[in-house]
């Protein structure tokens, strides 16, 4: 199974089934949606890695909708775009909004599973550097305890030898006791 | 890529310290050429010796800008580490507004802030946030956020108020960033009613600073790391003079002062310390 759950989302049922068969066929996670209605509710029950949707669907909720629904809902997700050659306008708008890329009609499937293998990448990648700062942000947890314990010994240790001096400095006592005094301050240390 | 020389490091090296302060480690050569190299390939050098003789030569100092815009170091998040913040909001700021509000209630209350390593202004706008939370009349408040960094670049992005996806993911609560941002493309925009409260300017920590005055609340986190011990200490000595003697310094959660600055007192309040001049 590849690390990768897309939504498929187009309301013509031949375009659909055939994404979806070839989808799974690379071991992909498929579900599909009907139109946007179906879409919507399917984003709000469970997060998907990458959203495919065609551009122009009927119903109100088109392929822009969708696209503003699961952004919204997930900020990391990716939305990739299907549209017919005289709407690449609109798909270039929709990039701006935030899409991921577009495909244009007819799907040529070698370009759609080289762009997912792209997509995938780059979410391995996200995913290491995640883990990585969460290492880190442990290891300098840590740290930082360790280092706030020193500094405040550190001051506790500075303050008592600041106050054993004063005593030793001191010349209204006698020697024997500022040294009976100074060795008490450092048995309270 | 240009291949840095021995000797060519060295001088990169001391070059760097003295237009940032910054000290880098010459055993990271990669590093001298996968930040630099791109700049010193676009001014057509042949050798980091060129480069280095340019770059001190240009008069409008465009080149020693580029310079530090790459190397010195941009990460930072929105409430990095909880605890500085956490320190701020029920301890700082409290204790403070407590001390500084005047017994004619018609005067407002000055507060003063400075983040004197702001990089991408991530730090200030936190503070900001949490003093629109906490001051439920900031009306009444004349309040002075602060934010310098020595990159160019990294100010005007301060000053811009915008940030990706992956800038904004980590650190920032759902609940502050639909209040207190607008979705903005991919992108996310502080409200102006935050970018309001803030100002940022370019400022090289190891310049005299006395001309800003003197700050309630001084945050200066994970900058002196990059510093030689010497410059650690002076640069603290000028922030203690720069601090009310009342006021906070925060440093970072892995930072610390001891034979830094005697000047300092470190206090604990939970997981956090934050430190006072001495008396």
């Amino acid at each position: 199974m590849k690390n990768l759950s897309i939504l498929v989302v187009d309301d013509d049922p031949v375009v659909r089934r055939l994404l979806q068969q070839r989808l799974q066929r690379e071991n992909y996670q498929v579900q599909v949606a009907k139109d946007g209605h179906e879409a919507s509710e399917l984003l709000g029950s469970r997060y998907f890695d990458v959203v495919l949707t065609d551009l122009m669907m009927p119903g109100g909720i088109g392929g822009l909708e969708v696209l503003e629904i699961a952004k919204s809902l997930y900020s990391t997700i990716e939305v990739v775009l299907i549209t017919a050659h005289s709407s690449v306008d609109t798909a270039v708008q929709a990039m701006k909004k935030g899409a991921t890329d577009y495909l244009e009609k007819p799907i040529n499937f070698d370009e759609l599973f080289l762009k997912l293998d792209k997509i995938s990448n780059l979410k391995t990648i996200l995913r290491s550097a995640q883990d990585l700062q969460q290492a880190m942000d442990t290891t300098e947890n840590v740290a930082s305890q360790t280092i706030q314990d020193l500094e405040m010994q550190t001051a506790r240790l500075q303050a008592c030898l600041d106050s054993v001096e004063t005593v030793l400095l001191d010349d209204s006592l006698d020697e024997d006791i500022r040294i009976a005094k100074a060795l008490s301050l450092l048995a309270e240390k | 890529m240009i291949k840095i020389t021995p000797s060519e490091l060295n001088m990169i090296a001391q070059y760097i310290h003295e237009i940032s302060g910054i000290y880098l480690d010459q055993s990271k050569s990669y590093l001298f050429e996968t930040r630099l190299g791109s700049i010193a390939e676009g001014l057509g050098c042949k050798s980091y010796l060129e480069f280095h003789a340019k770059a001190k030569k240009d008069l409008t100092k465009n080149i020693e800008r580029q310079i530090i815009d790459a190397i010195s170091t941009n990460e930072t998040l929105f409430f990095r580490d909880k605890g500085p913040f956490e320190l701020l909001q029920h301890k700082l700021l409290p204790e403070l507004i407590d001390a500084r509000t005047p017994s004619t209630p018609t005067l407002k209350t000055t507060l003063k802030i400075w983040s004197a390593a702001s990089s991408t202004g991530q730090e200030l706008y936190s503070i900001a946030i949490i003093l629109k939370e906490l001051l439920k009349d900031a009306s009444r408040y004349n309040l002075k956020l602060l934010g310098t960094d020595i990159s160019d670049n990294a100010v005007s992005q301060a000053s811009y108020g915008k940030y990706n996806k992956f800038e904004i993911e980590r650190g920032l609560d759902q609940r502050y960033l639909q209040r207190y941002f607008t979705l903005f493309g991919d992108s996310w925009k502080i409200k102006d009613e935050i970018r309001a409260m803030v100002n940022f300017r370019k400022l090289n920590l190891m310049l005299p600073f006395t001309a800003l005055g003197k700050f309630d609340i001084i945050f200066c986190r994970n900058v002196a790391i990059y510093f030689t011990l010497e410059d650690r200490k002076k640069l603290f000595n000028k922030i203690a003079d720069s601090l009310a003697d009342d006021g906070f310094l925060v440093i970072g959660s892995t930072e610390s002062l001891s034979g830094v600055c005697p000047r300092f007192v470190p206090k604990r309040h939970l997981r956090a310390i934050f430190y006072q001049k001495t008396n």
